[in-house]
């Protein structure tokens, strides 16, 4: 099984506070966000593509966290378990604005602070790029490929929050890259 | 093994003898792992804003708090509904197993009852006989002098001090 272990200093201190949120402490659960919240929202952010859907998949996330705190056996689980329902958060989300359909992309903006002006452009064209194409993937795909590199978690970890073998995951990922070569090589050399 | 093979060992991370070594010679294999860096480094930067942390802990604690109102409010409405429903049932069973209910009497006291004669002066009506009048010789009616009675009178103590019991009876007990 994968380790989501917290380190052994904040795993006492995280405990402590579970155990307040689950008796009602709103505080307590604030600060259980608190040390979550960067993993759920940046999960969220990469897996749908914009940040106000972003959040209300974090937001969906946390409520269900709130709901099943005492389901939790303890604190060791949280941070899969995060990952696990933001995954899911997001791809009923996908589903459901792919059924609404989404306005189409109108183009990186060139405006940019890095010295070279073509390898400002190119980076955040890239940037934008990665992120569309994160979209075009199917979902099971477009999950192992952000968990393992926007999140770097090990194929291990992946596989264990997704629930499928180490061996099919490895071959996600695999294909999920191949994918966005192409789709941000077709587009760049296009521009260069 | 052609690049096409060692393509997707390089984006799978599969570890195998001789990649360094391809990797070293195959300018092309090298551009193909560069640009899956490049790939994974755009997708790791990810910047959020502050504001949409603290915006989401505030959105989720609102919910909590409005759903924990919302929870107390059905939990009330539910506890009132059972109550009345309680209630109403409990007046619509009672009367039917009860039996007729008697007429409620004042209790009477364990002790025996008091009983006090009191000379009262009770009216009576006088006994009218048929006499022949002396002189006239016609009939008249004799009013017979009203006799002093003196009517039983029976005092039962209760429980309660304002409230005694008092019959009157005459010397045959009937009650007057």
């Amino acid at each position: 099984m994968a380790d989501f272990r917290p380190r052994a200093e904040g795993a006492g201190q995280s405990a402590g506070l579970l155990e307040r949120a689950k008796s009602g402490d709103l505080e307590a659960f604030d600060q259980v966000m608190r040390l979550h919240e960067k993993q759920v929202l940046t999960t969220a952010l990469r897996m749908l593509g914009n940040l106000q859907d972003a959040q209300d998949a974090a937001q969906e996330t946390f409520l269900r966290l709130y709901k099943s705190l005492n389901r939790l056996p303890d604190i060791l689980e949280i941070k899969s378990w995060l990952y696990r329902v933001t995954v899911n958060v997001c791809n009923d989300m996908h589903r459901d604005r792919r059924r609404r359909r989404s306005e189409p992309w109108s183009g990186p903006d060139p405006v940019s602070t890095l010295p070279d002006p073509e390898l400002a452009w190119v980076h955040q064209e890239r940037g934008q790029l990665v992120e569309i194409a994160l979209k075009t993937l199917p979902e099971k795909e477009r999950a192992a490929v952000v968990l393992r590199d926007v999140q770097g978690l090990s194929t291990r970890e992946v596989a264990a929050i997704l629930g499928s073998s180490e061996v099919t995951v490895r071959s996600q990922i695999s294909v999920a890259r191949g994918k966005l070569k192409k789709f941000t090589d077709r587009y760049l050399r296009k521009r260069l | 093994m052609n690049c096409a093979d060692w393509e997707e060992r390089i984006a799978s991370e599969t570890e195998s003898a001789g990649l360094e070594e391809h990797l070293r010679e195959c300018e092309r294999c090298r551009e193909f792992a560069r640009e899956l860096d490049e790939n994974r480094k755009a997708l790791a930067e990810v910047t959020v804003p502050a504001a949409a942390f603290d915006a989401v802990r505030l959105r989720v604690r609102s919910e909590i708090e409005a759903r924990k109102r919302r929870t107390a409010w059905w939990t009330w409405s539910a506890v009132g509904a059972a109550a009345c429903a309680a209630v109403l049932t409990v007046s619509l069973i009672l009367p039917s197993t009860k039996s007729p209910a008697a007429p409620k009497m004042p209790h009477i006291a364990a002790n025996p009852p008091k009983i006090e004669r009191t000379p009262a002066y009770v009216p009576v009506v006088a006994k009218a006989h048929r006499v022949r009048h002396v002189h006239s010789g016609r009939l008249a009616a004799k009013v017979a002098p009203a006799q002093q009675v003196e009517p039983l009178v029976v005092k039962m103590l209760t429980n309660d001090p304002n409230v005694i019991i008092i019959w009157l009876v005459n010397e045959k007990g009937d009650e007057l």
